[in-house]
């Protein structure tokens, strides 16, 4: 069973490519709707551990974690709306039914995956449909923004690999296998650890992503097709943290412990930095990539703190923001449908035309923004905590993020929606209202029962964060007395 | 009538290959227009290959020398041998259109093929410095009229060029090897082998290895002395282009790694210390020249360079043991069929027609002919080394054998200039996608539809292979 949320998405996407285009939305969203069912079934499915290559110790491995199949449930939810989407405003909406059938098989199993060299083929293969629909839908200058992504995304993935292929010879594991690793890396020397770490942390950080390698994301949203479909494979696509998670802190802890000093302020300054930056915003998109960016550096400071709760808190805010940013990008692209134009001056008034836009608009920043009993706000208070917990002065620093959250959201609302009319905008359509139920059931549901994912998410994450504490509470604890 | 102590498995291959030649070249005597010869080639190639299966099952992991320690028989010998076989049958399906096509006839084209394979699968057999030269030489001559096949002038200047500095890398060969026995007595690996560990030998066998290093470093292709390469590779015909690129650097390869792994256990520090260094400059030069080039042939050139220097670390690694020699085994397979691939596909979009193979001359070929492009985008993507097609598995093994071997800092050298090969590769890539007129009609022939084909069905189930 846990192969269907990676096979059955690929094997739709196979199917559309071969079938009329007319078809290609429905039999898309049918597949996502199937793999999202499946998907809330993932808790309790059985790991699968077929041999592959066994020369090189690398198996078809599978297991789900909590956190893997909380993220499976919010990726795929978020797509079934976002196919819906793309099939109505893409003009070749199989080419975009395809590459984002593709993205999601090969997303999950990425989640999915409990062997580190096929994680790896996952990591890459996720990344070519969202190349594909950068160049298939992008605007003007995508080509400059292809070649900066490609750039960025492939330094990060072969340092990855460098560290993948040297992890094996220099702890003499067993094999790919989480577990067969985690016995043989935990007890390599700080120092190794730390530059396998090092090699990790290079392509984690390019798709959490955090400064300074995150100057790729801005330039590829703005350049995405504006309807927002392909910007929310990018928005699901930030799994840079799940890396950290799943990956790096449990095999390497003493490499995580040694390197956080240095890593704990990039994301702190990453969430201030992408939050200031929101408030200066004129264009909405760019608006919506710095937003996102400010959480994903949150999500940093969670999951660096190496402290269960803040672990929990951004694996928890990393699933939310996949429904609350996406809703953002598709809301966007129902915007510039109706005006030709993201920049925040020529929008205005809107919520008194638009009551139903401007109504559904205000819950999903709300959301985006955290406020409490929405989806983002849980894992953002817990990651936070986490983060204060390994170093005062630097959770002080991402704090401070929320409250410039509070601006930014605030801000953009009144723009939008309130002050003089610029002319009539037709209000939700019933297809949109489609689109927009699945994000706000979601948002919902993340907001309210937090409880039920964070649980799994701490349980299951069992060697992570206990390889963490064990190994790092003494060094985090110091770096708290330090920063005080 | 066969001595004792000689294995006629051992030399299944190699026999068959010659008395293959010889039928070739015997059909061409008595008719000037007969294809018989290609057919005969083929087959003989395929037969061959059949024995090195059989050899590869039978053996297992037994390694042996034969005539007096001349011939070296393992599995890593006879898997090289195979990927030969199989380069050059590939370069035979991609050229048999090609007979005629100035007016020049050919039946000794195919003679000429089978004939550097062999000197191609004796230099990866060879036990010996002599055997080695032997093999070389007989490869060599072939290439040499190859390269200038047709009478088109840039022809001529690359079989030329590619005669001058062979000659000239054969003879800085020869001087290493002629210094080497000066200083051990011996042309024998295994003998060279155990007289450099065991007695001081001093500058002598130094300065021999180094010069052997130097001859060798031409044959793959290594920065510096690489340069000939693009110029040859551009100037040939399409298929002499490919069946250099793959049948002479996997021979050279294959040569290399004898020498590395049976002459050289004990060379002094210097000598690995230089080529490390060569294949270092050969990752980056290789990738940076790849990135300028303005044809997709250029580019291909520039990448069997680069591929090279990823082929040369594993080169490195073998010298500690034997997972860097599997490892350039099995890259060498992997880069056969991804590179003989896109040779193919090159050669349908843009003949020998370098206009017509300007990259920017490749857009519309997705909507044109969606089959190839496909194809293309596979084995550039291989090329590229995204998992899991065969050149992500080829560059895995050969970077993991470079860090079991301890050289770490080649090992990310290697990674942070694959991240230009991306770029390379890309630009064709996208090419191919966008909108566009092709250069020219491009039409598939069955035979090279078969090379693409193979390929492809290599580069995707690389992985699945059960001996890998």
């Amino acid at each position: 069973m846990i192969l269907v949320p990676i096979l059955l998405p690929l094997i739709a996407a196979a199917l559309i490519a071969a079938l009329p285009a007319a078809r290609a939305t429905v039999v898309a969203t049918f597949a996502a709707g199937v793999t999202f069912g499946v998907a809330t079934q993932l808790g309790g499915a059985a790991a699968i551990n077929l041999p592959w290559i066994d020369s090189l110790g690398v198996g078809v491995r599978f297991a789900p974690t909590g956190a893997s199949a909380m993220l499976v449930i919010a990726a795929s939810l978020a797509m079934i709306p976002t196919l819906v989407q793309a099939g109505r405003t893409a003009d070749r909406p199989r080419v975009a039914a395809v590459s984002l059938l593709a993205f999601l098989g090969a997303l999950n199993g990425l989640f999915l995956a409990s062997d580190l060299v096929l994680m790896y083929v996952f990591w890459e293969l996720s990344l070519i449909p969202t190349l594909v629909l950068l160049a298939a839908f992008g605007l003007d200058r995508k080509r400059a923004a292809l070649m900066k992504y490609v750039a960025y995304a492939f330094a990060g993935s072969l340092m990855m690999l460098a560290s993948i292929a040297a992890i094996r010879p220099l702890s003499g594991a067993e094999s790919y296998a989480l577990s067969d690793l985690q016995a043989a890396t935990t007890a390599l020397p700080a120092g190794v650890q730390a530059w396998l770490f090092a090699g990790f942390a290079a392509a984690f950080m390019v798709k959490l992503p955090i400064l300074p390698l995150h100057a790729w994301l801005i330039d590829v949203h703005r350049q995405n097709h504006p309807a927002g479909f392909a910007d929310v494979a990018g928005t699901l696509y930030k799994v840079g943290g799940f890396g950290l998670f799943a990956w790096s802190i449990p095999l390497l802890p003493a490499g995580a412990a040694a390197l956080q000093p240095a890593l704990l302020p990039l994301a702190a300054v990453t969430a201030l930095w992408g939050a200031l930056a929101a408030t200066q915003q004129t264009d909405l998109k760019s608006f919506i990539a710095y937003g996102s960016l400010s959480h994903m550096g949150i999500v940093g400071v969670g999951v660096l703190s190496l402290t269960p709760a803040g672990m929990t808190g951004g694996m928890l805010l990393l699933a939310a923001q996949m429904l609350s940013t996406g809703a953002l990008f598709l809301l966007a692209g129902m915007l510039h449908a109706r005006r030709g134009t993201f920049e925040f001056t020529s929008f205005g008034g809107l919520g008194a035309t638009a009551p139903a836009l401007a109504g559904v608009t205000t819950l999903i920043m709300f959301a985006f923004v955290g406020v409490p009993g929405l989806s983002n706000f849980p894992g953002e208070f817990l990651a936070l905590m986490g983060a204060f917990n390994a170093s005062a002065a630097w959770g002080v620093v991402a704090v401070t993020s929320v409250v410039a959250a509070g601006v930014y959201g605030v801000n953009a609302l009144h723009k939008v929606f309130l002050g003089g009319k610029t002319g009539e905008t037709a209000d939700l359509s019933r297809p949109e209202w489609g689109v927009l139920a699945f994000f706000l059931a979601g948002i919902l549901w993340f907001g309210v029962n937090p409880g039920g994912f964070s649980a799994a998410v701490q349980a299951d994450a069992g060697p992570t964060v206990v390889a963490a504490q064990t190994t790092v509470t003494p060094v985090a604890l110091a770096s708290e007395g330090g920063a005080r | 009538m066969i001595p004792e102590g000689i294995s006629l498995q051992a030399v299944a291959v190699p026999v068959t290959l010659l008395i293959t030649a010889s039928l070739a070249l015997l059909v061409g005597v008595f008719n000037r227009a007969s294809r018989l010869g290609g057919s005969i080639a083929i087959l003989g190639l395929t037969v061959a290959a059949g024995f090195g299966v059989f050899d590869l099952l039978q053996r297992g992991s037994a390694t042996q020398n034969y005539f007096g320690l001349q011939w070296h028989a393992g599995p890593v010998a006879t898997a090289i041998a195979l990927t030969i076989l199989l380069g050059a049958l590939l370069s035979l399906l991609i050229g048999w259109n090609a007979a005629g096509a100035y007016g020049v006839e050919r039946p000794e084209y195919e003679t000429l093929v089978v004939l550097a394979t062999l000197g191609g699968v004796v230099m990866a057999h060879a036990g010996d410095f002599i055997v080695l030269l032997l093999g070389l030489e007989i490869l060599s001559l072939s290439v040499y009229a190859l390269a200038a096949w047709n009478p088109r002038a840039s022809e001529e200047e690359a079989g030329m060029k590619y005669f001058l500095l062979g000659a000239f890398a054969s003879a800085i060969l020869i001087y290493g090897m002629a210094l080497t026995y000066g200083a051990t007595g011996s042309f024998a690996f295994d003998t060279i082998g155990a007289s450099l560990g065991s007695e001081n030998v001093g500058l002598l066998a130094v300065a021999g290895s180094l010069l052997i290093l130097i001859g060798l470093a031409f044959k793959m292709s290594f920065a510096p002395f690489h340069q000939w390469a693009p110029d040859v590779y551009v100037g040939a015909s399409m298929p002499v282009t490919a069946f250099m690129s793959l049948v002479v650097k996997a021979a050279a390869f294959g040569a290399a790694l004898r020498v590395v792994t049976a002459a050289w256990p004990n060379v002094d520090g210097v000598v690995l210390q230089g080529l490390a260094v060569l294949i270092a400059a050969t990752l980056v030069v290789g990738n940076f020249g790849a990135l300028v080039q303005p044809t997709v042939k250029r580019i291909l050139a520039y990448s069997a360079v680069a591929h090279a220097g990823y082929l040369g670390l594993g080169l490195l690694a073998a010298h500690q043991g034997v997972v860097g020699a599997n490892a350039v085994a099995w890259y060498l397979l992997a880069y056969t069929a991804m590179t003989a691939g896109a040779f193919a596909v090159a050669y349908a979009v843009s003949g020998d027609d370098a206009a017509a193979d300007e990259v920017d001359r490749w857009r519309g070929l997705g909507a044109a002919k969606p089959g190839a492009a496909i194809a293309m985008t596979l084995f550039l993507a291989s090329l590229a080394g995204i998992p899991p097609l065969a050149g992500f598995f080829g560059k895995f093994l050969v970077i993991q054998a470079a860090f079991d071997a301890g050289w770490v800092w080649l090992a990310v050298l290697a990674l942070v200039s694959a991240v230009v090969a991306v770029l390379y590769y890309g630009r064709i890539v996208i090419a191919i996608w966008r909108d566009g007129r092709l250069g020219r009609d491009v039409t598939l022939p069955a035979r090279l539809r078969l090379a693409v084909v193979v390929s492809v069905v290599l580069v995707v189930a690389f992985a699945g292979l059960p001996a890998l």
